[in-house]
């Protein structure tokens, strides 16, 4: 108990000096105005992989600590019954749709335990996921969204608030996870993302998520991604081609059997 | 007046012709049917007929080793179930870019970048002397090296994994293939693609294809996310990407 409280203040001490660095440092810019996110990125910590909640030691998972900023608690607000059935899932992690090879879904996409790409060209931000050879395609230049669009990675479109990349999310299919411990999402889900560079090498990722069908109110988490050294480059993640487990496991989640 | 928009509409064709423009970015797609068969074939129920798109040899035809033709002919029987594409296998060079899915190009001044449609395939092809990886560092996509000559955008590719065909009907490769890809603008809205294809133990000398890309200029045109999906039972499946 003391250790997690002294791991908190760190954790608000580190916060702190960050809120000071931020207000100091003016990002690189591109010619057109705004600040290069160009790099290669990887979450700062895998925690939000493993349980984007508080969590202790398990087999195969570090202890570590809540990325939701909102609401207070660091609890995701879910309506009754769907706590329970995140536990049944983290029982059932074969029913994971990473490990049938699916790309994560947003935001789960942005902090995975593999670098990602961001390029940005003209009218597009373009990021990359190395696991899953995930791609997400953001356009801003204010077209409107996709009608009745349901997939894994969603429609995204981005814009610009002074040096913040905010980027809407529709069109997500709700069979994604949030994490490895089985917290989950369901259909109708609304995200909004926040990048904004805090220092030459780090970026602040924010995601707002509004989900009434699986939680009472909307929940925000934070994740600091760090820049992978310049000569660091995506390598191919091939899943699919190598997979034998399927016809081992049971039905991906969601889905009846 | 008619006179200048003649002599601009010849410049700009010549102009185009030699490929004035670096700018490769956008949204393309292969003309033609060649995806079915780089050889060409006529047509089969639910498949259009296709021309050969080999320019050399002169002849069109693939230039295998004898016994590698038999494989091909193997592969073209048993396509309806060995095509690693239905087993939802990232599609390999040049088959990525033949296919009937459209593609898009984003520029950085160090690197090109290919999206695919078809099971999000990417290529991140740096443009600033890197070289390969290893040997038995192998990649279904491959290693794309690429450099300027002119205006024509080189690929060198390399390090591929054997297991990716070329085309629906089951011309194939080994794990020495090497693809030179050679793209140039030829006009605003098309790109003219070349590949030359090697590998020692399946063909008996290096071939090329040619084929013209168009660029999708619909307005808000975007790529879709094609995810391939294997169920419980091992088939795989296709969700769709709109609810109604």
């Amino acid at each position: 108990m003391k250790a997690d409280n002294s791991m908190k203040l760190a954790m608000l001490l580190l916060i702190a000096t960050g809120a000071v660095a931020q207000s100091e440092f003016t990002p690189p810019r591109l010619a057109d105005g705004h600040p290069d996110f160009g790099g290669i990125w990887m979450a700062a910590s895998l925690s939000a992989a493993f349980n984007v909640e508080e969590h202790g030691a398990s087999y195969g998972t570090p202890a570590g600590p809540s990325v939701i900023i909102d609401p207070p608690g660091g609890k995701l607000p879910y309506l009754p019954g769907m706590r329970e059935r995140a536990a049944d899932n983290d029982q059932h992690r074969e029913r994971d749709p990473v490990g049938q090879c699916h790309m994560h879904g947003v935001p789960r996409v942005m902090f995975p335990p593999f670098p990602l790409e961001i390029l940005q060209d003209g009218n597009y931000v373009l990021i990359l996921a190395e696991t899953e050879h995930g791609v997400r395609i953001i356009p801003t230049d204010g077209r409107p969204f996709l009608k009745d669009y349901s997939t894994w990675n969603g429609d995204s479109r981005g814009h610009w608030e002074g040096d913040t990349l905010v980027v809407e999310v529709r069109g997500l299919n709700g069979r994604s996870w949030l994490d490895q411990a089985g917290n989950f999402m369901g259909a109708g889900a609304h995200v909004v993302e926040r990048f904004r560079l805090t220092g030459k090498d780090t970026l602040d990722y924010q995601a707002k998520v509004e989900n009434p069908a699986v939680f009472s109110r909307p929940f925000t988490v934070r994740v600091p991604l760090r820049r992978r050294p310049a000569d660091v480059e995506l390598l191919e993640y091939g899943c699919i081609e190598g997979e034998r487990d399927a016809a081992h496991l049971p039905a991906v989640n969601g889905e009846k059997k | 007046m008619i006179r200048s928009v003649l002599v601009w509409l010849l410049f700009a064709g010549t102009a185009w012709a030699q490929g004035q423009s670096r700018d490769l970015r956008g949204i393309w797609q292969a003309t033609g049917t060649a995806y079915q068969n780089l050889e060409g074939t006529p047509a089969q129920r639910g498949q259009p007929a296709a021309k050969s798109i080999v320019v050399d040899p002169s002849n069109g035809r693939i230039p295998y080793r004898a016994d590698a033709r038999k494989s091909a002919d193997r592969n073209s029987k048993e396509r309806a179930t060995s095509d690693p594409l239905l087993s939802c296998f990232q599609p390999g060079v040049p088959r990525a870019v033949l296919l009937p899915e459209p593609f898009q190009i984003f520029q950085n001044p160090d690197r090109v970048v290919i999206v695919y449609q078809h099971v999000h395939a990417y290529r991140v092809i740096f443009t600033d002397g890197r070289p390969h990886y290893d040997e038995g560092i192998d990649f279904y996509m491959g290693d794309s090296r690429g450099r300027w000559e002119g205006n024509t955008l080189v690929v060198d590719v390399t390090n591929f994994k054997p297991e990716t065909w070329l085309d629906n009907a089951g011309n194939f490769h080994g794990n020495k293939l090497h693809v030179i890809e050679r793209y140039t603008r030829t006009g605003a809205d098309t790109l003219r693609y070349e590949a030359t294809i090697e590998d020692p133990e399946v063909f008996e000398r290096s071939w090329t294809i040619r084929v013209d890309l168009a660029r999708h200029t619909e307005p808000n045109f975007q790529l879709l996310e094609h995810e391939c999906e294997r169920d419980a039972q091992g088939i795989h499946r296709h969700p769709p990407q709109f609810l109604k």
